[in-house]
């Protein structure tokens, strides 16, 4: 199986031959790979020489968290690389965005309203949790939409609170 | 003489009384919320009881709850640990009341140290530098703050009066951008103490904050235990503590002035039991008074290390009436110790509280580490307190070994579950300034990133494409198997729709 792997503005075009088999951009290494149970951190000898990793899974892509660095990686199969090549630019500015909340909590204020214009990195929403007070920021510039929970609420994660249009 | 001590805290800092109560042979009582019934704290304790519910203020700080538990149970006293009730002096003053020995200070020493008008007054009376201020004016409206500032002189801090850990807190620029950030202040102030009363003070730049431990008994003898260098902060919360401070380093006549004027600072409110007097400290080595925590500190294992003291073990001696076993003399500084504080935060994304439950966690160990924690594979790390999961120390002889035995030891950590701030912690031992102690109080928000690490630093993204791809791939295979097996009675491609939902 081949895939294009993406990690930042590098491609590494790594194909997987058998369990112990893995060409990276042309360059065989002989791996062993294995999980700890079911948790995310992960053990790899690649040539004999030993790593261990985080992976998460997030949105679109997986975090790799290896020695104190956290690199985000795009794994594609070669076909959705050629799927997406041919749909052309992606359309993340577009379509309307919904502020979840990132852990369970009390919100403060929400010094926003409904139908305001707002930039990115403009505070939305306060989210206090763990005694801290959390601004919660927008990804992009935009027009509120509804707002979902008012100062004093207790919100669950990933309960959506606004939007942005 | 009491002989049962009952804890009024929970996590990391009550499992550390526990452990010095045992050593000492007393007899233990844990305390605890609706929340915490799996807590390490509950299960270590001889006895335990609940407080209600998982809320701070339906638990935690139910002073009149845990004095009468106390009473029922037959402890003689009670160790606040530090947050929740450690610097009430009215839960002090109900504890003496009640016939139990209060872990700490005198109601007296907590109050003129809590309310810091009258601190600065206290201390400055007593020959110990303050930084310019309002503080000891009183409860001032806004336009006389805004008359005084100018005087002051910009930048300057507006800092809540019953406040701490940054609550309440706004830096300010210029007088126009005042007014706004008074009324921020204010309203965080109320909201985070019920008090929304500030003052203002110079501040200062490129400051360093270094304070000194010290020890105080009943009858009248203070000795200090050297200094914490505690300048590593972000939004005014420590992340990492040293001891000695690079800054001092050999200048053995500056730590000796810090501490005598620390001790003078504790005599001047009649202090007894262990104690924090915290320093802001210039580029030129002035020094001045900032506040004086009247309690155990989160990171006194620092001290512990290099002094080769127990503080907890102290604080119950001091309680019990003992006169301090060392004088001043006697307390030498030996090595360098370094703690980093593990937080549930995630340092990719903006330092977000992380809550979850721990599913598997490997501590470090080996030679010269500490990791004092109250968290275990199954606990669930809640929104409802502080997002410490432990607190890692290393010891060295040099602070070179200090660092490189940290860097071994926050490599070996692992912690599933919840996002953590190890990997902030590696980067920042792998920082040229952190290395050669150039660093003050902004540095952690102003000239450091997660994402541009030091130039050298061995970066592999091809290791962690193989990571992520294998990863990956193990998921589409998965996948694949799992909808080809027959076994349901719907067809596959609904079954797949349906799955790929969950996955969402």
């Amino acid at each position: 199986m081949k895939y294009v792997t993406t990690i930042g503005e590098r491609e590494f075009l790594v194909e997987i031959v058998d369990d112990n088999t893995v060409i990276v951009d042309g360059v065989t290494f002989l791996v062993d790979f294995d999980s700890a149970g079911s948790q995310p951190v992960y053990s790899m000898l690649v040539d004999g020489r030993s790593y261990e990793a985080y992976v998460y899974p997030a949105e679109d892509s997986l975090q790799v968290l290896l020695h104190g660095t956290l690199y985000t990686a795009n794994v594609e199969d070669e076909r959705e690389k050629r799927l997406r090549a041919s749909a052309g630019s992606r359309v993340a500015e577009r379509g309307e965005y919904y502020l979840k909340a990132p852990m369970p909590g009390l919100v403060v204020t929400v010094p926003v309203k409904e139908g305001q214009a707002v930039e990115r990195g403009d505070v939305l929403l306060i989210l206090e949790s763990m005694k801290m007070q959390n601004e919660l920021k927008s990804p992009r510039a935009g027009k509120v939409g509804r707002v979902r929970v008012k100062p004093g609420d207790s919100v669950e994660q990933r309960q959506t609170l606004l939007s942005v249009v | 003489m009491f002989n049962k001590v009952l804890i009024a805290n929970r996590g990391e800092i009550a499992v550390r009384i526990l452990r010095a109560c045992r050593e000492l042979g007393m007899q233990t009582v844990a305390v605890y919320s609706e929340a915490d019934r799996h807590a390490l704290h509950v299960r270590y304790a001889d006895e335990a009881y609940l407080l209600g519910g998982a809320q701070s203020r339906d638990s935690y700080l139910r002073g009149d709850k845990i004095i009468e538990i106390a009473r029922k149970c037959g402890a003689g006293a009670i160790h606040p640990g530090y947050g929740f009730l450690a610097e009430r002096a009215d839960f002090a003053q109900a504890c003496q009341d009640a016939g139990l020995a209060f872990i700490g200070p005198r109601p007296s020493a907590i109050a003129a140290m809590g309310d810091k008008a009258v601190a600065r007054a206290t201390v400055t009376r007593a020959g110990v530098p303050v930084v310019p201020g309002t503080e000891g004016e009183g409860s001032l409206r806004d336009d006389e703050l805004l008359q005084l500032a100018p005087q002051i002189g910009f930048p300057l801090l507006i800092k809540a009066t019953a406040g701490g850990g940054g609550k309440g807190m706004r830096e300010v620029r210029f007088l126009e951008e005042m007014p706004g950030l008074l009324n921020a202040a204010r309203r965080e102030a109320e909201a985070s103490f019920g008090d929304g009363n500030v003052y203002l003070e110079k501040l200062v730049e490129g400051a360093r904050h270094i304070e000194i431990q010290i020890l105080a008994d009943e009858h009248g003898n203070v000795v200090h235990l050297g200094e914490r260098e505690c300048s590593l902060q972000r939004r005014h919360q420590k992340l990492l503590e040293e001891s000695p401070s690079p800054f001092v380093g050999e200048n053995e006549e500056l730590r000796q002035r810090m501490g005598e004027v620390a001790v003078r600072a504790a005599q001047a409110v009649h202090y007894v039991n262990a104690g924090t007097i915290e320093f802001l400290v210039d580029k030129d080595k002035n020094f001045y008074f900032l506040e004086m925590n009247t309690r155990l500190q989160v990171e006194h294992p620092v001290t512990e290390l290099v002094t080769g003291l127990d503080i907890v073990k102290e604080q119950i001696r001091i309680a019990r009436g003992r006169h301090l076993r060392y004088q001043q003399s006697d307390v030498r500084m030996n090595g360098w110790a370094i703690e980093c504080r593990i937080n549930a935060e995630d340092p990719y994304n903006n330092f977000l509280p992380s809550t979850g439950r721990i599913s598997h966690s490997i501590l470090p160990t080996g030679p010269g580490v500490r990791v004092d924690t109250g968290v275990f594979p199954g606990f669930e790390i809640s929104p409802y307190y502080d997002s410490l999961i432990s607190k890692l120390i290393v010891w060295g002889e040099t602070r070179a070994e200090a660092i490189l035995r940290m860097r071994r030891a926050l490599e070996e950590y692992k912690i599933v579950g919840v996002r953590t701030n190890i990997p902030f912690h590696q980067n920042l031992m792998d920082s040229h300034r952190f290395m050669g102690g150039q660093f003050d109080t902004r540095f952690v928000e102003e000239r450091f990133s997660m994402d541009a690490p030091e130039e050298g630093r061995g970066s592999r993204p091809e290791i962690a494409a193989i990571f992520a791809t294998l990863v990956a791939h193990r998921e589409t295979q998965l996948a694949a198997h799992v909808i080809r097996r027959g076994e349901r009675d719907t067809s596959n491609w609904k079954w797949l729709s349906r799955w790929e939902r969950l996955q969402r």
